[in-house]
């Protein structure tokens, strides 16, 4: 009896260490013959483009609200600034995907948590040009896999119209940081949430017609 | 065609010149700080629309927003965002009411920090913001304009605010426009219309 017990035992820590193990999937994806190389996220991409969008973060059950402002200064940087409604700035930075410029910051913000979540969020959100190592294909979408140190992005791009629509920050084994665009034309997200999946963070923004 | 040429860049000069501001005389500035300050002391109400832009120099626009404002003496003051979006933040009884396009929350405001934005905005506009201890203070005056540029004093302020300029029509005790100028060169611009002073505004004006 004592055996059988242990048995089981031993077999549910197998199978619980590996479902854990489990590397992160898309369900119901299939691998396709690798023909793009690069994927293009066109929503931050046109220099000429003021990115104005009014921003709620939900941060540990705290609720803040600004402007959030992104602009692309040349081929490689972003600038990105966050202010109250009445326009004071919060934080302001330059963001490429080797370098980063703090230009202010509110002292109260001030904190490496917070500017290094932040940076990471920017960078991914702002990045034009994606090299590709792997695309898959659903039912309604097409899958471009990137490697990015030791995570893995993948842009969601529908099939129906070929806009991205999600883009996930994935471990090895799970999902990271999940962002979702809406978009009416394809060059412009008028909507875009982004849910961090191991603190609680949400950043909401909606396009401010300017 | 020489001479021409020189008239032109001279006439052209004095047209900068015109637009200038010309520092204010010790008399002017008396005469312009008590008309101030009697208006101010008569307001018990002000209601006002306004227009913000939000100048970033690396930016092609600035950001426009607009809404209205009710302020009730000594210190009920209502600032409501309408395009592009709702917004509005309330400040009665040492309590900050905001209403976030539909998310409401409220934050105790007795701390030092609130009577000072309260102050700054309320001070704002209606232009009594004469506070030797707070800002240094100097007057100047164009053909349209008489500006009072406050410069901050303390050190955290500085960080925050490198000038509020108060702009006040010549005809006008009341300030018509506000610039906060940040560190950085980067400003707010407020401008005020159809104010109205000493109407009646309903209670339900400052509850979001």
């Amino acid at each position: 009896m004592l055996k059988l017990t242990n048995r089981l035992l031993l077999i549910s820590l197998i199978v619980v260490f590996f479902f854990s193990c489990k590397s992160y999937e898309i369900s119901n994806a299939v691998k396709k013959e690798n023909t793009v190389r690069e994927f293009k996220n066109p929503y931050f991409s046109n220099p000429e483009t003021d990115y104005v969008y009014k921003a709620h973060i939900e941060v540990y059950g705290n609720d803040v609200g600004g402007i959030f402002v992104a602009k692309r200064i040349n081929d490689s940087i972003h600038r990105v600034v966050f202010t109250t409604e009445f326009g004071n700035k919060l934080l302001d930075f330059e963001v490429s995907e080797k370098d980063f410029k703090v230009n202010y910051i509110l002292d109260e913000l001030n904190r490496k948590m917070i500017v290094n979540t932040l940076r990471d969020d920017f960078r991914l959100l702002l990045k034009v040009n994606h090299q590709v190592s792997e695309t898959s294909e659903s039912k309604d979408f097409e899958i471009h896999k990137s490697n990015h140190k030791k995570r893995f992005n993948y842009f969601f791009v529908d099939k129906n119209n070929s806009q991205l629509v999600r883009l996930v920050n994935a471990s090895k084994s799970k999902e990271k940081v999940v962002f979702e665009f809406e978009s009416k034309n394809s060059i412009f997200a008028e909507i875009i949430k982004i849910n961090h999946q191991n603190i609680k963070l949400k950043i909401v923004l909606n396009q401010i017609n300017n | 065609m020489k001479t021409n040429l020189f008239f032109l860049i001279l006439s052209l000069f004095s047209l900068v010149g015109l637009a200038q501001e010309q520092k204010m005389s010790t008399s002017e500035i008396n005469g312009f700080k008590a008309t101030v300050e009697k208006e101010t002391k008569s307001i018990k109400t002000l209601k006002t629309d306004f227009i913000q832009y939000k100048h970033m120099d690396f930016l092609s626009k600035d950001i426009e927003t607009s809404g209205k404002m009710a302020f009730k003496a000594p210190n009920i003051l209502n600032w409501q965002y309408t395009k592009p979006y709702q917004y509005s933040i309330i400040f009665k009884n040492n309590k900050i009411y905001i209403n976030d396009q539909g998310n409401k929350s409220t934050v105790d405001a007795k701390s030092k920090m609130f009577e000072k934005i309260n102050k700054l905005i309320v001070g704002s506009v209606s232009g009594n913001m004469f506070d030797d201890k707070e800002f240094s203070i100097s007057y100047f005056k164009t053909k349209e304009f008489y500006i009072a540029k406050l410069a901050p004093k303390t050190t955290t302020v500085k960080k925050y605010i490198k000038e509020v300029d108060l702009y006040f029509p010549i005809n006008d005790a009341t300030v018509s426009q506000v610039k906060l100028i940040e560190p950085s060169g980067d400003f707010t611009k407020i401008v005020f219309k159809n104010k109205q002073i000493n109407v009646k505004i309903d209670e339900s004006a400052f509850t979001n």
